[in-house]
């Protein structure tokens, strides 16, 4: 890119922008963070206040003491972690079977893959529930994880980041007498870094933040995930909002660290050189 | 289902063999797409046969089937305002939202597709969002979207000199409010895929242009989009999915209030199944949502990725 | 040195796999008692925040001093939440369980539980220290099915500084819908654009059952299903459409704003002082109160009443405490005895204390934690006093029906159709009583309830 040759001026406009719109996105969760560290009084207060006057560290001390919010992101992470893993390895079988083979009723199968994006969730969620109850499953890192160890979306996802790859690619390594499965072992999986990353996280957060079917399937604060926190918290007679929000804030925190961890993987990768081969 | 191990073929087939070879690479494929069926086939399928089953019945609220009404389930949907109703807000709801969240995540990725300091901070800020649950974000978005003066939002309103919005408290405000939300929380993944496609577009080709004298506009118009479209094509069809599927947001903000303005499918089939315990009608929702998602997949495939520029 | 990456993870993958063959969870919820050890209660609840902390203080206290019983107290969600998971396996259940009050029917109807009269029975226990109006709640033909435990009933909350200064005499609240109204337009000020406005109160169905109580009116017939099953909707009774109007009329002529459904939002406005006056339950006194800090004072009034009503009483809120009858007698006995224990004064007392909830147990009141609580805020004798004048019919009972869930819903969707005039009152509330009917013949005709 001819940087050197941008004015000073366009790059002023940039960054206006870029900051503009960073504000505007950031703004939701700025506000939390300012409510968590407001009394209460100075949470109600008009006009509202978004930097609080006095900041104090209570309401994590409350929202702490309220819901054991740690063993809870344990078990959100072990949960998580566990999920991610198999969906990328699931993913990346049948994505790879949809790019680059040829078969029979390929389209068709496609399409059953998709459809059980189209299946409402809340449908499945008593069968789902007596199908893991049968199996003795309930309240177990198995029953939490299962389910959901694959994915249609991720498919998807990483079959249209195949097809982007050159089909010259495939063909130049059946020349070679390479394996399809060391094809994608060693060709095409490390090219999909990017994508591969895209989908962990978002399996990773996802995961993260199930709600309902963790909270079907565990009996016991010891098997207990994170989002029920945000539930502990809350009150409907009585709100402190500040407290809600001081959780809400504690619960961001690994998924927005992962993020910020895994974004250099994500929009990196794609630029060196192997891609264009 | 027959297993083979994945060897690499012979060079030449048979030509007679037709059928033959299309049998072993069904095998080959069953490989890798095994693990995902069957999956699939016990924690999606079998529950949505089950879904299919109940929908013929009255259940009592323990979700057992007692009473066999056959289709009328179907047919009291047909003739229920409150499911047209429901049909429509969801639709209404994916208009709001699809269109608005990659327009919203294409303009900030291109914004954010420059070489400049610090600009890995600007795209972390852009992605932030995907790590927001929607219980989170409902959360803080309830309290922005207070409809007193003293709500966030309606605050900027007045400092701008604006008259203030009841956000999720009128029939006529609580659908876009929803939306609003909705592409917030839907620019973080949205930016990110979209990023990764424009970092992956081959710079070479935008030299050539640049060289051929073509504007930012005509570059964008005529050589960014049409590369980018299988990454648009993929957000298109998961967002419309995943807008259909929206559920956290309605039942936490408006419980498909106010007067079922925010009534969307899902929300009415939750509403149907786990408060009111009719498990057979909220079945039958479930499968008519069923049936009007794949449909709009299918001709999503059948006429958008025909544009669609793969490599 | 991709490989090695890979090959790392194919182990990690390997070993996870291994984990879930031999299964590494901490084991389905047996409820086999280990012989000779101490017997376990698993009590299932739905208290979130300060109320969860309170409850959790006293089942610690509770095990502290009882070696032959230990409590396994769980949070499920919402009560909603908790109540779909025992819907849909009720072998899973716990041996104590918190129910909100209007799932008295179909905890009932369900078949799951024994009655906590048994026990009470058995024990020679005595009722008699307990507020007669909450117990009748929980009846059924004479016999109490579970112990009443969380319970509130709504008032109205109003603004002393606000009011002196609109000229209003802050010790005298307003008692009839005319009186609110009229107090609500006194006390609405426009200034530079913004209005404060005189009242507001959130679209909420157990205000509206309220209304109707105090106006004397039944929910549904078949004495509010208590004489035999409900089987018919009467919320569009002329006093249903009374509260309607009057709820409306109010907005429409500006001295009232529609917050929506939330409480938390009216919570948060009067907090704010951008309403003067509103209602809410009498638990949320102390977070008013720390909310008003510095800034004004509160007063509390009793749940207004209909222009021409007769001075009825409000139905009480809340959930109780059931035992489930598929466990072994022994736990039965044991979650018994961690009822009993829970609602002894002391506990009682520690409870309102700790969350703002009516002292059930009368002895509650000469704990000298609870005279603490009422020397700070003496304005809560209101509440107690409105549980007490209430007179014993089968108006202020309260109804009873198996789909209350979607009722309130239901009614919540017709205050909002006449709110935001998109009906009138009595159009609103005939369609709504409409299908709350259908609702019930439909739920009498799966279960079986004649």
């Amino acid at each position: 890119m001819k940087a050197g040759s941008r004015t000073h001026a366009t790059k002023v406009v940039q960054y206006a922008l870029l900051t503009l719109g960073a504000l505007i996105i950031v703004f939701p969760i700025l506000y939390a963070v300012g409510l968590s560290l407001m009394s209460g009084g100075e949470a109600a207060a008009y006009p509202p206040h978004i930097i609080p006057q006095h900041f104090q560290l209570k309401n994590f001390v409350t929202a702490v003491s309220e819901a054991p919010l740690g063993r809870f992101m344990l078990n959100s992470f072990i949960v998580s972690v566990i999920v991610t893993l198999a969906q990328l390895v699931t993913a990346s079988l049948a994505a790879y079977a949809f790019a680059f083979m040829e078969f029979p009723f390929k389209k068709i199968i496609f399409l059953v893959f998709l459809s059980t994006m189209m299946i409402p969730g809340e449908s499945t969620l008593i069968p789902n529930y007596l199908t893991i109850r049968s199996w003795h499953w309930i309240n177990t890192y198995q029953g939490l994880t299962v389910p959901f160890m694959a994915t249609a979306f991720g498919t998807f996802l990483l079959r249209q980041f195949f097809l982007t790859l050159p089909r010259d690619l495939f063909d130049a390594a059946r020349i070679d007498g390479c394996g399809r499965f060391r094809f994608l072992w060693s060709i095409v999986l490390p090219m999909a870094r990017p994508a591969l990353g895209t989908l962990g996280v978002y399996a990773f957060i996802n995961t993260w933040n199930q709600y309902l079917w963790p909270l079907l399937i565990t009996n016991s604060t010891s098997m207990r995930t994170v989002q029920i926190g945000i539930g502990m918290l809350q009150f409907q007679d009585a709100t402190t909002w500040n407290v809600v929000m001081a959780g809400v804030v504690i619960i961001l925190l690994p998924s927005l660290l992962t993020l910020v961890l895994g974004q250099k993987q994500l929009v990196k990768g794609l630029t060196s050189g192997a891609v264009k081969g | 289902m027959q297993r083979e191990e994945p060897k690499s073929e012979p060079g030449s087939q048979a030509k007679s063999g037709v059928k033959a070879k299309g049998a072993k690479e069904l095998a080959h494929a069953l490989v890798y797409l095994g693990p995902s069926l069957i999956l699939f086939l016990i924690f999606v399928f079998y529950p949505m046969v089950k879904t299919v089953y109940l929908s013929f019945y009255l259940t009592n609220p323990g979700g057992d089937p007692v009473v066999w009404k056959g289709i009328q389930a179907y047919l009291t949907l047909l003739g229920s305002s409150s499911f047209r109703n429901s049909v429509v807000v969801s639709f209404l709801f994916v208009l709001y939202t699809v269109p608005g969240t990659i327009l919203a995540s294409l303009l900030l990725a291109v914004l954010a597709n420059v070489k400049l300091r610090g600009i890995g901070v600007y795209r972390t800020l852009y992605s932030l969002t995907i790590g927001v649950s929607v219980a989170s974000a409902a959360t803080i978005w309830m309290l922005l979207f207070s409809p007193a003066d003293n709500g966030m939002l309606n605050y900027f309103l007045h400092l701008v000199g604006l008259p203030k919005i009841g956000w999720l408290v009128t029939t006529r405000s609580a659908l876009p409010s929803l939306a609003l939300m909705t592409v917030w929380m839907g620019v973080g993944f949205n930016f990110i895929v979209l990023m990764g496609g424009l970092q992956s577009l081959p710079e070479e080709i935008f030299e050539s242009a640049r060289i051929d004298g073509a504007g930012r506009w005509k570059q964008f118009r005529h050589i960014t989009v049409p590369l980018l479209s299988p990454t648009l094509f993929f957000l298109l069809v998961v967002d419309t999915i995943a807008a259909f599927q929206s559920f956290g947001q309605f039942n936490i903000l408006t419980l498909g209030g106010p007067d079922h303005s925010t009534n969307v499918i899902v929300y009415s089939i939750y509403r149907e199944a786990f408060f009111n315990s009719r498990f057979g009608p909220a079945s039958a929702q479930a499968v008519v949502l069923f049936v009007i998602i794949l449909i709009l997949t299918l001709l999503q495939f059948g006429v958008v990725e025909r544009k669609v520029h793969y490599q | 040195m991709k490989k090695g990456k890979v090959l790392k993870i194919v182990t990690v993958l390997l070993v996870l796999g291994l984990l879930l063959v031999t299964g590494c969870g901490t084991g389905g919820t047996s409820s086999s008692q280990a012989a000779g050890g101490p017997i376990t209660v698993t009590f299932w609840h739905s208290m979130g925040g300060v109320p969860a902390k309170t409850l959790t203080t006293l089942i610690n206290k509770f095990n502290a001093t009882h070696k032959d019983i230990q409590v396994k107290l769980v949070y499920q969600g919402s009560y909603d939440d908790a109540f779909n998971k025992l819907k849909a396996s009720p072998d899973q259940g716990p041996d104590l369980f918190q129910v909100y009050d209007i799932g008295t029917r179909y905890m009932i109807d369900a078949g799951l539980v024994t009655p906590m009269q048994n026990f009470i029975d058995k024990s020679k226990f005595d009722l008699s220290q307990f507020e007669p109006h909450v117990l009748h709640y929980y009846e059924v033909g004479g016999k109490l099915y579970s112990m009443p435990f969380n319970t509130s009933v709504p008032v109205l909350y109003y603004n002393k500084t606000m009011f002196k200064a609109a000229g209003l005499d802050p010790n005298k609240p307003p008692l009839t819908f005319a009186d609110v109204e009229k107090d609500a337009k006194a006390l609405t000020t426009k200034s530079g654009g913004k209005t404060v406005y005189g009242f507001s109160q959130a679209i909420y169905g157990w205000f509206f059952e309220q209304y109707l109580a105090r106006d004397g009116a039944l929910y549904v017939n078949n004495g509010n299903g208590r004489d035999k099953a409900a089987t018919e909707s009467l919320v569009n009774s002329p006093a249903g459409v009374d509260i309607l109007t009057w709820w409306k009329k109010m907005i429409d002529d500006g001295a009232a704003t529609n917050l929506g459904r939330q409480t938390s939002a009216t919570q948060a406005a009067f907090g704010a002082q951008q309403i003067a006056m509103t209602i809410d339950s009498c638990g949320i006194l102390p977070n008013l109160t720390t909310a008003a800090a510095g800034k004004f004072k509160i007063g509390i009034a009793p749940l207004p009443r209909g222009n021409n009503a007769s001075d009825s009483g409000p139905i009480i809120g809340g959930g109780s405490l059931w035992i489930l009858k598929n466990k072994p007698k022994a736990e039965q006995e044991a979650a018994w005895k961690v009822v009993q224990w829970l609602t002894q004064p002391a506990q009682m007392a520690a409870w309102t204390v700790g969350t703002g909830y009516l002292p059930i147990n009368k002895a509650a009141v000469n704990e000298q934690t609870y005279k603490d609580f009422l020397a700070k805020y003496p304005s809560y004798q209101v509440a107690l006093d409105q549980l007490h004048n209430t007179p014993e019919n089968r108006v202020t009972e309260g109804g009873r029906i198996g789909v209350f869930t979607s009722a309130r819903a239901t009614v919540e969707n017709a205050i909002e159709q006449a709110v935001l005039n998109k009906a009138t009152p009595q159009a609103a509330l005939d369609a709504a009583a409409k299908k709350i009917t259908s609702a019930i013949q439909e739920y009498n005709q799966t279960m079986g309830v004649k």
